[in-house]
């Protein structure tokens, strides 16, 4: 390897840096420091869509801390989960807001990863070569979803209870494979301990593990490719080559953290203010709960399985609704693939309507679920 | 030279499959260990419920809770005829006293009696059946699946047992 020119290197001077030349050169930092330098986001009227990953992120070290530090007290047994997260909300100093907080953060989150795709579908920044960027991106939104509802079965009350058994129950209505896919998600015909221990391990191990390994993926290649630049900007600038940009280091990271304190403070309010309920402990012989709900990311599912028939041409409510969404699943992950026409092309046009239908649909949905 | 090259296809082709071999032999016992066990669960044929009929009455306020049958959970009703029975002071009959598996038969949610409305509801997604467990409207695609109900007096001999006090005792059909 060619030396780096002389001022890529830390002043080595005195004892502090003296050190910090030792760590340049032992880990490569200079490598570090160009890949940074490279970076740069561009500057129009849509730049702050750009922030929707880096929060995201954020959010996600949050659940990590948050997520770390509960594991030291909950226990995941049907026995002891309940009685584990009461102790940590009651007794545990300060263990109602680290709760809170992950309960909050985590609704947000899945929030944020909504606008973020919905940003980059608006400005198509799923196009070559950016398609595998978005296919993780779509992986990473079913992921943390499954987080979500994972991570709702854990203290074992009565409306987490009932979700898992519905939501499993909607996993068992996929035709040829649901009763095999049911009982792997059971770890048996119902939902017991073992669909508890099943359900801590995929939450804290094994979508954990599944996180890192593709959000290395898209962010390595969110560096490689670098931000994408609406059509409608570069055309308006001339090229996409002619768009301002800022450097990421340290212009756009301190925006970014700007973001992300404000960010701690709404969580602070929202877990101080509105502390995460747990209600009563489940009860598998009880009589399913009025107003049993999903969370709010999920109740437009819940309210399409409300509002359709038991029947329609021969096909039962739950097949019927599973096929749908797992339809509009496919489609969202081939947006690249679907739309790869000119800027203004038919396809575009198609897709444009699509989307508007389908946000309306998800925003109806989700408020008549949660008027009802 | 064509020999050498077949052995060399040959030894290439001895390398894959030893490592088709070697990955089955790993992931093999994995996909084995994900399937669950045998459920442990009671398989009970028979038990006595924690109720007697009188206890049914729809003015004993909200429905009585489900009960643990064979791990899953039991609903009794009383039906209109035996509501009447119980009323009029009569002997109720076998069928005065229905008993379903509360399992909602849409997507496993557990159903409550609703006595002021005659019927029996799931909170979920709003599924009605009737007092027989005849799914009426919403979701549900079939009918609760149906206990066999035996009334047995509980009077010592030379009394006459009191309407409503009888043992409910609910079995498997099958």
């Amino acid at each position: 390897m060619s030396p780096a020119p002389p001022n890529d290197r830390p002043d080595a001077t005195g004892r502090w840096g003296r050190l910090k030349a030792f760590f340049f050169e032992r880990l490569g930092l200079e490598d570090l420091r160009a890949l940074a330098a490279k970076k740069r986001v561009p500057i129009h009227q849509t730049t702050i869509f750009y922030f929707l990953g880096g929060m995201a992120l954020f959010l996600f070290a949050i659940q990590v801390i948050t997520g770390a530090l509960l594991s030291l007290y909950y226990k995941p047994s049907p026995d002891q989960a309940f009685e584990s997260v009461r102790a940590i909300m009651t007794e545990v100093d300060y263990g109602w807001l680290i709760r809170s907080i992950h309960s909050w953060s985590a609704n947000l989150l899945i929030g944020v990863i909504f606008l973020h795709l919905l940003t980059t579908y608006i400005m198509r920044a799923y196009r070559a070569p950016r398609e595998i960027t978005w296919i993780t991106g779509v992986l990473l939104l079913v992921v943390f979803l499954a987080f979500g509802f994972s991570g709702y079965l854990l203290p074992w009350n009565e409306l987490s209870f009932f979700a898992t058994k519905v939501g499993t129950a909607i996993v068992g209505a996929v035709p040829l494979v649901g009763e095999q896919l049911l009982l792997l998600a059971r770890s048996g015909k119902e939902v017991t301990g073992d669909t508890l221990a099943r359900f801590y391990s995929l939450h804290v191990v094994i979508l954990p593990v599944a996180t890192f390994a593709i959000l290395g993926v898209h962010l390595f290649l969110v560096q490689k490719h670098g931000m994408s630049i609406p059509d409608r900007v570069a055309e308006r600038r001339g090229g996409a080559d002619k768009v301002p940009s800022m450097p990421f280091v340290p212009d756009f990271l301190v925006r970014d953290m700007v973001g992300w304190y404000l960010a701690l403070g709404i969580l602070a309010v929202l877990a101080a203010l509105y502390p995460w309920e747990l209600a009563l402990k489940a009860d598998p012989m009880a009589s399913t709960p009025e107003g049993t709900k999903p969370e709010w990311y999920f109740l437009f599912m819940f309210q399409t399985l409300r509002a359709t028939p038991a029947e329609v041409w021969g096909i039962e409510n739950d097949v019927l609704v599973v096929l749908f969404f797992a339809f509009v699943g496919l489609v969202v992950l081939l947006v690249p693939f679907l739309d790869g026409g000119a800027p203004r092309g038919r396809t575009r046009q198609v897709f444009n309507v699509l989307v508007v239908a389908a946000v309306i649909f998800f925003i109806v949905m989700t408020a008549w679920g949660l008027l009802e | 030279m064509p020999e050498s090259s077949s052995r060399r296809r040959w030894l290439l082709r001895s390398l894959q499959a030893s490592i088709a071999a070697t990955l089955a032999a790993v992931f093999y016992p994995v996909v084995r260990f994900l399937r669950p066990r045998e459920a442990t669960s009671s398989g009970a044929q028979e038990v006595v419920a924690p109720y007697r009929p009188s206890e049914l009455k729809p003015d004993a306020g909200r429905g009585p809770r489900p009960f643990n049958f064979g791990g899953k959970p039991c609903l009794l009703v009383l039906s209109p005829d035996g509501e009447k029975r119980l009323a009029e002071g009569q002997k109720l009959l076998d069928g005065d006293v229905k008993a379903f598996n509360a399992i909602c038969t849409h997507l496993d949610c557990t159903v409550e009696y609703r006595p002021e409305k005659a019927d029996i509801f799931c909170n979920c997604h709003n599924g009605v059946y009737d007092l027989n467990g005849t799914n009426i409207s919403g979701p549900p695609p079939r009918p609760l699946e149906a206990y066999k109900v035996t009334l047995r007096g509980t009077a010592k001999p030379g009394e006459t047992a009191k309407p409503g006090q009888e043992e409910i005792i609910v079995s498997r059909t099958t």
